[in-house]
């Protein structure tokens, strides 16, 4: 099923912009109306290295605010590690941004969970306050062109079939400065 | 959290509530949808003109301190209350409703 959706949501220009916008409406996405671009940050990931959100320019960002002791968070990052293991080599990229934990805390979490994905640390909050996060899990969904796509307060089925196809057809989008597809 | 269960109380009084703040539109549109406000939130980023303007722009911080102010519809403020010790200081609705029946003589 989430086949054919797919096909009938690209198009040479990309994502056909009304299929879109009702994958947002059913998966309860808030959409930017315009070409919003979404703050940029810079910070020092668990593993210690320092990443700019402008590195993952290209990719289509799955952006996940979250704390080790937010019980909906949990369910939902396994199901993202899941994705970014799946969706990886094409161009997602999952970055889950911690809300002033410590990096032990986040470790443990990490550990317990098996996550792979980038995760950020933000002991002192400005990440979140950089993108107004005062719910966990909120979610921000940027293209690869870099323009905010739609936000989510609160979990949702990021493994549904409209998760998947919005997924598939942001991926489908062309990569500022590549040739047209 | 208090102006938005209060705020039919505000309309009552013909009060429109606004909120500014030192934020970008961005985090001011999560923030908004976050706690499902029924007011609008104005950002007064980069400049903050507003702040230095109403003198409430605590200049070590480069935010708002946190301030009410009550503009009657000639554009006149006629009640404003600012508060020194942000950090603890609750400003409950009550009181501003009351300085508001005050300052515009309803009851």
């Amino acid at each position: 099923m989430s086949g054919v959706l797919v096909a009938a949501l690209v198009g040479a220009a990309g994502a056909d912009q009304a299929a879109l916008a009702s994958l947002l409406k059913t998966l309860d996405l808030r959409s930017y109306t315009s070409r919003t671009a979404p703050p940029q940050f810079s910070g020092s990931t668990f593993h210690a290295r320092q990443l700019a959100m402008t590195e993952h320019r290209g990719t289509v960002i799955v952006l996940n605010f979250w704390a080790s002791w937010c019980l909906e968070c949990r369910a939902e990052m396994r199901v993202l590690e899941r994705l970014q293991r799946e969706f990886s080599s094409r161009g997602l990229a999952i970055i889950g941004v911690n809300a002033r934990e410590s990096k032990e805390a986040v470790g443990r979490y990490s550990k317990e969970l098996g996550l792979t994905y980038t995760l950020m640390l933000d002991p002192d909050g400005k990440i979140n306050a950089l993108y107004g996060v005062i719910v966990l899990p909120t979610t921000f969904v940027v293209a690869r062109d870099g323009r905010a796509v739609a936000f989510a307060i609160g979990p949702r089925q990021w493994e549904s079939a409209p998760a998947r196809a919005l997924i598939e057809a942001l991926l489908a989008e062309p990569t500022p400065g590549s040739a047209a597809q | 959290m208090a102006r938005k269960a209060d705020y039919k109380r505000f309309e009552a009084l013909g009060v429109q509530n606004l909120g500014i703040s030192a934020n970008v539109t961005f985090s001011q549109q999560t923030f908004a949808e976050s706690l499902k406000l029924p007011f609008p939130l104005l950002s007064d980023f980069p400049d903050r003109k507003v702040m230095r303007s109403y003198g409430v722009l605590n200049e070590k911080t480069m935010a708002a301190i946190r301030s009410f102010f009550l503009i009657d519809p000639q554009g006149i403020i006629r009640k404003k209350w600012i508060i020194k010790n942000d950090e603890t200081t609750v400003v409950y609705s009550d009181t501003l409703l009351s300085g508001i029946q005050e300052a515009i003589g309803k009851r």
